[in-house]
């Protein structure tokens, strides 16, 4: 659906349904450089399972227009800015690599917004090379090209794929290239910035899931432990062949946790 | 892995993770039509296309899908989907793009189904073609109108082998936002990866060189992820909603997928061009040899160029890589690793020496197909573009002498050899010819 914010026509995958407030409310936030399309595995599943999903693409990112957002501060703000007006009280967060510190910075700043907690292939901080946030001006396409390529575990590097014909490489430096041509370096400078990770973990009161890629080179698996370890309560569980790109490399793994989970 | 295989090593592995019950390392063949869900949710979900998986064997196969993931990764695009024959590939992707109204600009100098397709076909249901030169950029141009929904071609012409200049093309079609929809069975992903220089849909005929033996009939649809169909309302039924699930709307579900999650959730379901799960198998065997015979090929193509060039029996010759053919300077910038392996070529003694030729080779095979492993000989004005009029024949530049020669992979100097005999054969007719 489309949705005015900030002055700023926003682009909010629902899942194929219309949005119905009164059920539950699931917010899946993506990752740097990313849009929407990495939930198409979760969002249409949830949806159709008594949830109501929100996966907005961040401003600049996907089909949202408005400048990128340049700071986890910032996009959690706006995060809380958006389910205040959608009427949205309380919603469940899910969060995918910056979404994780973006998600952990808005149970930090708005609790009272946050129902609970599910983080995926995150960690308390991401902080990223120089030469990335170099190449992710001065050569956009290298940058995605070398991102999508540490991001995909050993299976999506043979193109083992469940959606039939689908190629992980390929799909994810095209979704990367639909982005305003200033939001991955707007995205790494925000992850790259953000020290507030350990502090908004620890602060966590709701319920926490924290779902692991044990071949994750973007953000190491022994962060993401540490992580769930500084979050009260949290349950863990590591994919020990999934890299970086967790939501469509074991989707149906990834789904069942997040259902049993959201069950409880 | 740090970085993306490489072509060769796609070539064998692409697809395919061995399974973790049997750890079958060859690709199994799933002979199935069908597949048992977990559960009524899981049903649910695959119908919905909620998730990725297989429900029924005409909309997707374990083994085929292998196969279209191997070739999503040569052709470096963000999908593909295997169908029964090129031509299903074709006419299903003008279906998922084209509806009753709409209009394709193509390539005059084409295979001539593409042609029968296009030209006699489709109109019945709506969609016409303007008909041009592959080579004349303004033309093409100027050919796109209003309702212009793919432009078409072949990089290199079958059986005329004029080459496209697939950068300059596409990005007219860029310019004007329509998809450049381009029939790269005689490059192959080793020759040339469109995508990369702005294509956006590929189309092959597996059949020839990709499963390269001649034993199995298949096309493949590759979606090059690069062309935005919601940047206006000229796509309605990629980029707006749709009758299928609740109204879906695939640009906004799966982003640059989605033609392809339109192609399988349409294409496959509604009008079912399946591919068999064993002729899937069958040319995963082939594609694992890709770049070692292609490099054969060139080599021979290479071989028998100089050859046919250098003999007296031969009237003319025709081929993208000699210095006389329009395209040799864009070969050499496009095409640095050969231009395919047909050679077109004419005999002295015209039609009726051509006709002695192929009847008199032992070891070249008369018949319909290229690609093969195998040396082909075919006279393409008394076969596959039969059915075509004689000004499109014209207009495609094809002459009533001129013989097809697919090169295949034997010993040069067997191929040249055989053609001796042929040559021999050919003499004699125009020799009685001229008494």
């Amino acid at each position: 659906m489309k949705h005015e914010l900030d002055g700023a026509n926003i682009h909010i995958a629902t899942g194929g349904l219309d949005f119905d407030p009164t059920k539950p409310v699931l917010v899946f936030i993506h990752g740097s450089g990313q849009s929407h399309l990495t939930w198409v595995l979760q969002t249409r599943y949830f949806a159709h399972r008594g949830f109501a999903v929100l996966a907005p693409d961040l401003p600049g990112h996907g089909l949202s227009g408005g400048a990128p957002l340049t700071s986890i501060g910032d996009m959690a703000d706006w995060i809380d800015g958006l389910l205040a007006s959608l009427g949205v009280a309380q919603a469940t967060l899910v969060g995918h690599s910056q979404g994780v510190l973006v998600a952990l910075e808005t149970a930090s700043r708005h609790p009272e917004r946050v129902a609970a907690l599910t983080l995926i292939a995150g960690a308390m901080a991401i902080p990223v090379n120089d030469a990335l946030i170099e190449m992710s001006q001065s050569a956009p396409e290298k940058a995605f090209r070398m991102m999508t390529s540490w991001g995909h575990g050993p299976g999506a590097h043979k193109f083992d794929n469940t959606q039939p014909g689908h190629a992980f490489l390929g799909y994810g430096r095209r979704v990367m290239a639909q982005n305003d041509g200033a939001a991955l370096h707007a995205d790494l400078v925000a992850c790259n910035s953000y020290d507030g990770g350990k502090d908004a973990a620890a602060s966590v009161t709701q319920p926490s899931l924290c779902l692991l890629a044990g071949k994750d080179k973007m953000t190491p698996v022994k962060f993401g432990r540490k992580m769930a370890e500084q979050i009260s309560g949290a349950q863990c569980h590591v994919f020990e062949r999934a890299g970086h790109f967790l939501p469509a490399e074991f989707p149906i793994e990834v789904n069942d946790a997040m259902a049993a989970f959201l069950s409880r | 892995m740090s970085d993306d295989y490489k072509f060769d090593t796609l070539s064998l592995h692409a697809g395919h993770v061995p399974d973790a019950q049997h750890g079958s390392r060859a690709v199994p063949i799933h002979q199935t039509t069908s597949y048992v869900f977990r559960d009524s949710e899981h049903a649910a979900a695959l119908y919905n296309m909620e998730l990725g998986g297989h429900l029924y064997t005409r909309i997707s196969n374990p083994t085929v899908a292998v196969l279209e993931q191997r070739v999503a990764a040569l052709d470096n695009g963000v999908a593909a989907t295997a169908t029964a024959s090129g031509m299903a590939a074709l006419t299903t992707a003008v279906m998922t793009i084209c509806s009753s109204g709409d209009h394709i600009v193509a390539s005059s100098r084409m295979y001539g189904a593409n042609i029968n397709l296009l030209e006699n076909t489709l109109p019945r249901f709506g969609i016409t073609t303007t008909f041009v030169a592959p080579d004349d950029l303004a033309a093409i141009e100027a050919a796109i109108q209003p309702n212009t929904k793919i432009i078409f071609g072949e990089v290199i012409g079958n059986p005329g082998l004029d080459v496209m200049d697939v950068a300059a093309v596409a990005e007219i079609g860029k310019k004007a936002h329509v998809p450049l929809m381009l029939d790269c069975t005689f490059n192959t992903p080793w020759l040339l990866k469109p995508i990369a220089l702005g294509a956006n849909i590929i189309i092959h005929s597996l059949t020839k060189w990709m499963g390269g033996h001649g034993i199995a009939i298949g096309g493949a649809v590759v979606d090059g992820g690069n062309f935005h169909w919601g940047n206006d309302d000229r796509f309605p039924t990629i980029a707006g909603p749709h009758y299928a699930m609740n109204e879906i709307n695939f640009h906004e579900e799966f982003g640059p997928a989605a033609f392809t999650a339109k192609f399988r959730a349409e294409g496959m379901y509604n009008f079912g061009p399946s591919m068999s799960p064993t002729n899937a198998f069958h040319i995963l065997q082939g594609i694992e040899t890709l770049p070692l015979r292609m490099q054969k090929h060139m080599d021979n193509t290479a071989a028998m160029l100089e050859f046919l060039s250098g003999h007296d029996a031969v009237a003319w010759v025709k081929h993208p890589t000699l210095p006389d053919h329009p395209s040799h300077e864009l070969v050499k910038k496009m095409l640095p690793k050969g231009a395919g392996s047909i050679i077109v070529f004419g005999l002295k003694g015209g039609r009726d020496a051509g006709k002695a030729f192929i009847e008199a080779v032992e070891l070249s095979s008369h018949l319909a197909n290229v690609g093969d492993a195998k040396t082909l000989v075919i006279h393409p004005a008394s076969t596959t573009h039969s059915h075509i009029s004689a000004e499109a024949m014209v207009e495609g530049g094809l002459s009533d002498d001129m013989i097809r020669l697919s090169v295949g992979l034997e010993d040069i100097a067997d191929i040249t050899a055989d053609f001796e005999i042929g040559f021999r054969a050919a003499a004699r007719v125009a020799a009685k010819a001229a008494e």
